[in-house]
């Protein structure tokens, strides 16, 4: 998985018809659709996942996918090629999760978290992960889901959060200590 | 280096100190189970991605960017923008443009009466043309957690402060054009300001 991730981030863009992230980003700002299908197949799977984290629910992370598109789609000018587009997608989506979280508060409708209905077979520790996670700071949380689990680097991370390479790198270290202490507590 | 149980979380931030925190676990059961769940937290984590499949969410998102329309028109705030800085440009230049038409140019350093009032009436038009602007910008930068938006907010409150205290001052030499300058800058920073964190906002 972390193969993966890694991959997209080194190569950003699969062979396709487009012959580099610049010849697609030329056909995005063209506002040409198959090249945004081209950035949904690359990164959409990486933004599905990070939206669920935050989130907590699939509807709500397309919705927020959805957004991050058509934002990328009006603001495609704004885009310069000297940071990653994969970075750039991250940072798009992390706002427009925000912006479905903030309208689930005004709302007052949110549903009960359906992560629970994940594979039964898990091991019990990656459990006692996947709910110390919902417990930790959000911003040391960001940062680990980032970094552990989209397997980001922390320029990158850095970037998408506005924030010093420092800070990401403390904060990794934050998350992992307060994850350490929960199962620690969990498993006595 | 011989490291005792205290040194874990140092030896946790310190790659170089592993090692002999690895060679303490060893006798020591405790730290052995704090370092196995350190570990396992990075070796569990990429598990915790989540795939599933989508078959509507490309056709859904393909049809709103369909419904988009391919060239977007400038906003109204950047028109407003414009106008506002021509005002505020005419205000500024107004000064001196009126002692050399009338032949005034023997005391450059301050503003006549007439000019006086033409600089204030554009200083309030320009005014009230960025506290439009900051009505519109106030809408998701109040609401904004991000450290972007808590830089932007400072910057703007520090600007207002500027602003207040200064205009207290020109009240008290009214016709000091340095001063009306000082102003004039405080008000296109605050410009400035805001156009960004709205240019900011609009990319994301």
């Amino acid at each position: 998985m972390v193969e993966a991730s890694l991959a997209l981030l080194i190569h950003p863009l699969q062979a396709t018809e487009y012959s580099g992230e610049s010849e697609l980003l030329a056909a995005c700002r063209r506002r040409e659709i198959r090249a945004f299908e081209q950035v949904y197949l690359t990164h959409g799977g990486r933004l599905k996942s990070i939206a669920w984290r935050i989130l907590g629910n699939r509807p709500d992370a397309e919705d927020a996918v959805q957004e991050t598109f058509l934002k990328l789609y009006r603001g495609i000018e704004a885009f310069h090629a000297e940071s990653n587009l994969g970075t750039w997608l991250c940072r798009i989506l992390i706002n427009a999760c925000h912006d479905v979280e903030r309208k689930r508060q005004r709302d007052a409708q949110a549903e009960p978290e359906e992560k629970t209905a994940g594979p039964k077979n898990q091991l019990p520790l990656r459990v006692a992960l996947d709910q110390a996670l919902e417990r930790i700071h959000p911003r040391h949380r960001m940062v680990f889901l980032l970094f552990e689990v989209e397997g980001l680097r922390h320029a990158e991370i850095a970037a998408i959060l506005e924030v010093p390479e420092g800070t990401s790198k403390a904060w990794l270290f934050e998350a992992k200590k307060e994850l350490k202490r929960m199962l620690t507590e969990t498993r006595r | 280096m011989i490291l005792e149980c205290g040194d874990l979380e140092r030896a946790l931030r310190t790659p170089e100190l592993m090692p002999d925190m690895r060679a303490h676990a060893e006798g020591c059961a405790a730290c052995r189970q704090q370092l196995y769940l350190w570990d396992e937290i990075s070796r569990l984590a990429p598990g915790l991605h989540e795939e599933w499949e989508s078959p509507f969410l490309w056709p859904r998102i393909q049809a709103n960017l369909a419904a988009e329309p391919t060239h977007r028109r400038m906003p109204w705030w950047r028109w407003a923008l414009a106008a506002a800085t021509l005002v505020s440009l005419a205000a500024m230049l107004q000064p001196w443009m009126q002692p050399w038409r009338s032949g005034e140019f023997n005391n450059p350093a301050f503003l006549t009466e007439r000019a006086l009032q033409e600089v204030q009436q554009a200083e309030a038009a320009y005014s009230r043309s960025i506290e439009k602007l900051s009505a519109l910008a106030a809408q998701n930068l109040e609401h904004s957690s991000s450290p972007t938006a808590t830089a932007y907010r400072e910057r703007l409150t520090m600007l207002d402060s500027g602003i207040a205290e200064l205009k207290v001052t020109v009240e008290s030499n009214r016709y000091n054009t340095y001063l009306q300058r000082e102003l004039a800058s405080l008000y296109r920073q605050k410009q400035q300001t805001l156009q960004e964190w709205l240019q900011n906002a609009n990319h994301n």
